[in-house]
């Protein structure tokens, strides 16, 4: 499953152990997930990357034209996932057809701003407006959004409370405000969306959410994944700096497992592959030694993100 | 005498593979292709393997038929996160007319069993869109959160269901259930938000008193609940926390009693807010500096994790205190500043 692949390659990056892996193997695999166009282009609204190859489409490494499917077609957060991987990889992007992807995207999001995961249909909410947010940015084509509905969509699930829910009227959390600060972030329009005093208002939802390490919700249990989604937006607020390092990092060290390695959402808890990526991400805001800096927005290591500016330059100059 | 855990053993021993069954034989699985260097090898077992070769199989010809139905009962049970699964369950639910009031009792029982799984609730958003039939929801939603009473997908689901059919009537009262069961489930509180502002709404000054009147009584129970803070604040923002008739004193008045960073919070916001809006009822130095005071207890005191973010706050009022829209001279820790 391609979410998962990412956390470890990731999390491999921000543990700059990335030699550990076989990139050129790993480029191909993730290739073979991209949902390709058919040789008549009858299929551009459901092109993307699926999660993994459980439908049974042939191999192909993105070399050649589609196999149509009646059931095959990306799932937003595989298409983020799957970008991402390439580009933590040092993959060029040649091989992903960018206007299938954005076509593809296009067609996920609905009237009110917000994604579905899939074109079949599914539950829309803020984390697919993240991912689809993602995609245009590292595609450098905002062509795969209505900008203007997707911001809107974040207006109207500002809570009373001023965190922001997963949808108008939902409760306030730490993993949506995330996704909806991050997206305003990457499409360069936080400042104008909201007001010096509606910031002001979510910087203080936001720390208030730790308590030693941080929770998503008032009143819930901490949980190591948070230090990530909260800490990163609090980044992103600029206010991170006022953050008590100390028990936030005292708190995800305390969910390590000293047996198995990876981090858990909980003490004594079972590690897993998500719980153990934002845990070391969760550190890595704070400057931990030995763990590459994070990009707060994009999720993936600076330098990853430095090689896709140098990408980006490219593809812009070649335009012109 | 049954022993349940043998028999279990035997029945898996038992399964009888789909390739195996006669009324399968037409049907050639169909494997997974992860091509010359699988990334992610997962161990499946062998009757994993055995129902999603099947499934593959099955979805390649689109087959629509009673057996491909029954299918996709195994596989969900297998892994019920498969979204392709649920899609091609929906697809033969309506193409071979299937009682929806069955799949409703089957989505139930899935649901008990995996509450926080996103598929779930969405297959029963569908089921009970096709039936135009919400009259179990609010029922089935309890019972989800008298099991876990913050479950995310079933508060969603609940408004949904409320906004759609127009169900609320009994909503502000089942909050109230909920709340005082739990004073502190920030869940309940902002569905005591949804349900208002969908109904009479905050503009009533009759409504907006009986709800901040709640809210106090609820601290005074429960003086350390961010939650009931947050409503608070939340209601009676947007009108100037520094305007609302007798809000400063029945806040200062629980200072005693009741304190907690987040009362001491609340005032510091309310003499922000007579800061910002330069309201004449307050005299703007006192203001500033009782703000200050109270960054510096929050800071020192009451909520030390964050006081950074509070020597934070004291910098952003005095800085935003010396700007051109107020029109007075503001001491600031003995210097001067004077106002252009």
């Amino acid at each position: 499953m391609l979410t998962i692949v990412f956390f470890a390659l990731s999390g491999l990056d921000v543990l700059d152990a990335l030699d550990v892996v076989d990139k050129p193997s790993l480029i191909e695999w993730i290739y073979s997930l991209q949902v390709l166009p058919t040789d008549d282009k009858s299929n551009l609204s459901r092109c993307g990357f699926r999660g993994s190859s459980h439908i049974g489409v042939p191999y192909n490494s993105s070399k050649g034209p589609g196999a149509p499917h009646t059931y095959d077609s990306g799932h937003v957060a595989m298409t983020y996932t799957g970008l991402a991987c390439l580009v933590i990889l040092g993959d060029d992007l040649s091989r992903v057809c960018r206007e299938a992807c954005l076509a593809g995207l296009r067609a996920l999001q609905l009237e009110d701003g917000s994604f579905y995961a899939v074109p079949e249909g599914s539950e829309n909410d803020m984390r697919f407006v993240y991912c689809a947010a993602c995609i245009c940015f590292m595609l450098d084509d905002w062509s795969g959004m209505d900008r203007q509905r997707a911001i809107d969509y974040i207006r109207r699930s500002t809570s009373y409370d001023s965190g922001i829910g997963q949808g108008a009227g939902l409760e306030s959390h730490g993993g949506s405000t995330f996704c909806a600060v991050a997206s305003l972030c990457m499409m360069g329009n936080l400042q104008e969306v909201f007001s010096e005093r509606e910031l002001k208002r979510i910087r203080r939802w936001c720390i208030l959410r730790q308590q030693n390490g941080f929770h998503g919700r008032p009143n819930k249990p901490v949980d190591t994944c948070y230090s990530f989604w909260v800490g990163a937006t609090l980044e992103l607020l600029d206010v991170f700096q006022y953050t008590n390092f100390e028990k936030n990092r005292s708190y995800i060290l305390s969910t390590q497992d000293r047996l198995v390695g990876g981090f858990a959402k909980w003490p004594d808890s079972h590690p897993d592959p998500l719980h153990t990526y934002f845990g070391i991400c969760g550190l890595s805001l704070m400057g931990e030694a030995e763990l590459q800096k994070v990009h707060p927005a994009l999720n993936i290591s600076v330098r990853a993100f430095e090689s896709l500016r140098r990408l980006h330059e490219a593809w812009r100059q070649k335009s012109t | 005498m049954t022993e349940p855990f043998n028999v279990h053993c035997l029945l898996m021993c038992l399964f009888f593979y789909f390739r195996d069954r006669k009324e399968w034989a037409d049907l050639e699985p169909v494997p997974q292709d992860d091509g010359p260097n699988p990334v992610v090898k997962i161990a499946y077992s062998e009757k994993f393997t055995d129902v999603f070769d099947m499934f593959r199989a099955l979805l390649k010809n689109d087959e629509k038929s009673e057996r491909a139905f029954a299918l996709t009962a195994e596989a969900i049970e297998l892994n019920a996160a498969n979204y392709t699964v649920w899609h091609y369950r929906r697809v033969l639910l309506q193409a071979l007319d299937k009682d929806l009031r069955e799949e409703m009792k089957y989505i139930t029982a899935i649901i008990e069993d995996q509450p926080k799984n996103y598929q779930v609730w969405h297959h029963r958003r569908m089921v009970v869109e096709w039936l135009k039939d919400p009259s179990e929801e609010l029922q089935f939603v309890s019972e989800t959160l008298s099991q876990d009473a913050k479950n995310y997908h079933a508060w969603q689901h609940r408004q949904w269901v409320i906004q759609e059919y127009k169900l609320w009537d009994g909503e502000l009262e089942y909050v109230e259930e909920l709340l005082e069961e739990d004073v502190r489930n920030n869940s309940a509180w902002n569905q005591r938000h949804f349900v208002i502002s969908h109904t009479s709404g905050y503009s009533d000054p009759a409504i907006l008193d009986r709800e901040v009147q709640y809210t106090l009584k609820q601290i005074k129970k429960a003086p350390h609940n961010e939650s009931a803070w947050n409503y608070l604040k939340g209601i009676l923002q947007d009108g100037g926390l520094s305007s609302y008739p007798g809000l400063l004193e029945q806040v200062t008045e629980l200072q005693d009693t009741c304190s907690s960073p987040y009362l001491t919070a609340f005032l510091v916001d309310l003499y922000e807010d007579a800061l910002e809006t330069n309201n004449s009822s307050y005299d703007q130095q006192e203001t500033l500096n009782k703000a200050l005071e109270l960054c510096k207890l929050l800071a020192e005191e009451k909520d030390t994790i964050r006081k950074e973010y509070w020597n934070y706050v004291s910098r952003s009022l005095i800085f935003w205190s010396v700007l051109p829209n107020s029109a007075q001279t503001v001491t600031v820790h003995g210097f001067l500043y004077v106002q252009k």
